[in-house]
């Protein structure tokens, strides 16, 4: 179970987060959309410490922690169990496909070479990235570097995988395949927060749809609740400007 | 007009030769500790705090701004008297060299700062966080994914600074350190100065290959590192 609580960040005197607040069930996959602005991003990157909070505490599993003043070794602690996939890749570019996909298993976690190599192997070959294994990133084409980006995170085994527009630096004909092998990752069991503004991907895959604006969640429910009829003017607003109008039906 | 001695050059050429361990010596003691200090200092400069961020422009603009010969005699003329005030350990038999080491060291550590923030900077940040978010520690991140990536970025630089540091460390004669020019100068001052132009031919061509040889290994260096890496690019 991932609990996020009283989530609060502001950058000088924007405040970006006003307190945000999400419990996620195990192998839920929660989809949070949102106008650009409204926080999405930072969101993720509180929780995954990589903004420091100005409020506001995480639970996973059975340990909570504060996010204002994580301890750099709850922050390793609480990041095994977590994995992130960016909107860039962020691959490591001075490392072949099969060694940004090892690190984290041989650097990070003190796996045996042999063993992380197998493991790294097994997942490039379930993203489908196999036969580019030896090549450098800046090789691949956008949809293989996030292939190998989700690879990276699967292969860790986490608890949670964080997406942050996955797609959204990608070509649009590579879009459907990049959000199909997320569909699969999400099969899988894994819990899921996405970011995305792929609604047609929400309404197949999400457990749960979050809307968020102005840095709060402004409305929460299942995809049919939250695409189809939502309660709230801002949830409307927003869908009958991203939605095609025949998709639309209220 | 007298004629050119050949056989004068020749003997410079062969007594000054030896000294190129001096003057080695300080250059390569001078980079590796300016090379540390440059990391101190752009550690501060990168850093979140404002203050420490001061700190380390300050140091940038001071260091800059002086010319080696003043801060040569400052360092020799001070650290002994300040070693000496905070410490009381007298310096007196210390070798010439540790001052000119010492001088250089922060004078590089200036310009290798600068080096080492913009080829720090120039790789982009996510790398980082992604290899943070895979469990690896800062430091780590910073080892094994950005500093090997900026250190690419800076290796022409850092090649620059060897070849600076050979003909700016000459001045160490200021302070009567026998290296390369300070030796080639006591030579001639033994021989009145007669032989003043085979002298600083001779010292020409001792200094000559010594920059021309690290120009080159550095080009090597650079290239097989790119012809390694030729499939990395700063994506
Ligand atoms: N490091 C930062 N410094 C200052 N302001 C920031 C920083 N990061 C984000 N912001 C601001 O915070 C607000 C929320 O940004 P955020 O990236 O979380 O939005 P988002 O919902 O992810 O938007 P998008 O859909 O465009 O990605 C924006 O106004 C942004 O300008
Ligand atoms: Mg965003």
């Amino acid at each position: 179970m991932l609990e996020i609580k009283n989530v609060k960040k502001s950058f000088r005197d924007l405040e970006v987060l006003k307190d945000v607040s999400l419990d996620i069930g195990d192998g839920e996959v929660v989809v949070i959309l949102g106008p650009s602005g409204s926080g999405k991003t930072t969101l993720l990157r509180c929780i995954s410490f990589l903004e420091k909070a100005d409020g506001g505490s995480l639970t996973l599993g059975d340990k909570e922690v504060s996010l204002k003043k994580a301890t750099k070794k709850q922050i390793n602690e609480f990041r095994k169990n977590m994995a992130f996939v960016f909107q860039n890749y962020n691959l490591f570019a001075n490392k072949t496909v099969l060694e940004n996909v090892m690190e984290g298993l041989t650097v990070a976690r003190k796996i045996p070479k042999q063993e992380a190599m197998e493991r790294a192997l097994e997942a490039l070959e379930w993203v489908g990235v196999i036969n580019k294994k030896d090549a450098y990133p800046s090789e691949l084409s956008g949809g293989q570097q996030q292939r190998v980006g989700i690879a990276r995170a699967v292969v860790l085994n986490p608890e949670v995988i964080l997406f942050d527009e996955p797609t959204s630096a990608l070509d649009p004909e590579l879009v459907g395949e990049v959000l199909d092998l997320i569909k699969k990752v999400a099969k899988r069991g894994i819990t899921m927060i996405v970011v995305t503004h792929e609604i047609s991907f929400a309404e197949e895959v999400a457990s749960r749809v979050v809307f968020m604006d102005g840095g709060v969640v402004v409305e929460e429910g299942t995809p049919d609740k939250i695409l189809v009829s939502p309660k709230e003017e801002r949830t409307k607003e927003f869908l009958s400007r991203v939605l095609p109008k025949d998709m639309y039906y209220i | 007009m007298r004629a050119f001695r050949w056989d004068m050059f020749t003997e410079f050429f062969v007594k000054i030769l030896p000294y190129i361990s001096v003057t080695l010596t300080y250059v390569v003691g001078s980079v590796l500790f300016g090379f540390f200090i440059g990391i101190g200092i752009a550690m501060l400069r990168l850093s979140k705090k404002r203050a420490l961020q001061v700190i380390g422009s300050l140091y940038v603009t001071i260091f800059r701004s002086v010319p080696s010969v003043v801060l040569l005699f400052v360092i020799y003329y001070g650290l002994p008297m300040w070693v000496e005030n905070s410490f009381g350990i007298i310096l007196e038999d210390t070798d010439t060299i540790v001052y000119v080491i010492v001088t250089f060291s922060l004078l590089l550590g200036s310009s290798m700062s600068e080096i080492i923030r913009t080829s720090y900077l120039a790789v982009p940040k996510g790398q980082y966080e992604a290899a943070v978010m895979v469990g690896l520690t800062p430091f780590t991140a910073i080892r094994r994914i950005v500093f090997p990536q900026g250190f690419v970025v800076a290796l022409p630089n850092f090649g620059n600074i060897f070849i600076f540091m050979i003909k700016e460390g000459a001045l160490a004669y200021t302070i009567g350190l026998h290296d390369i020019l300070g030796r080639g100068m006591y030579l001639g001052g033994l021989k009145a100065n007669v032989y003043n132009l085979e002298l600083y031919l001779a010292l020409t061509f001792i200094y000559w290959p010594c920059t021309f040889i690290l120009e080159k290994a550095f080009k090597m260096w650079e290239k097989s590192l790119r012809n390694k890496r030729k499939k990395e690019k700063i994506c």
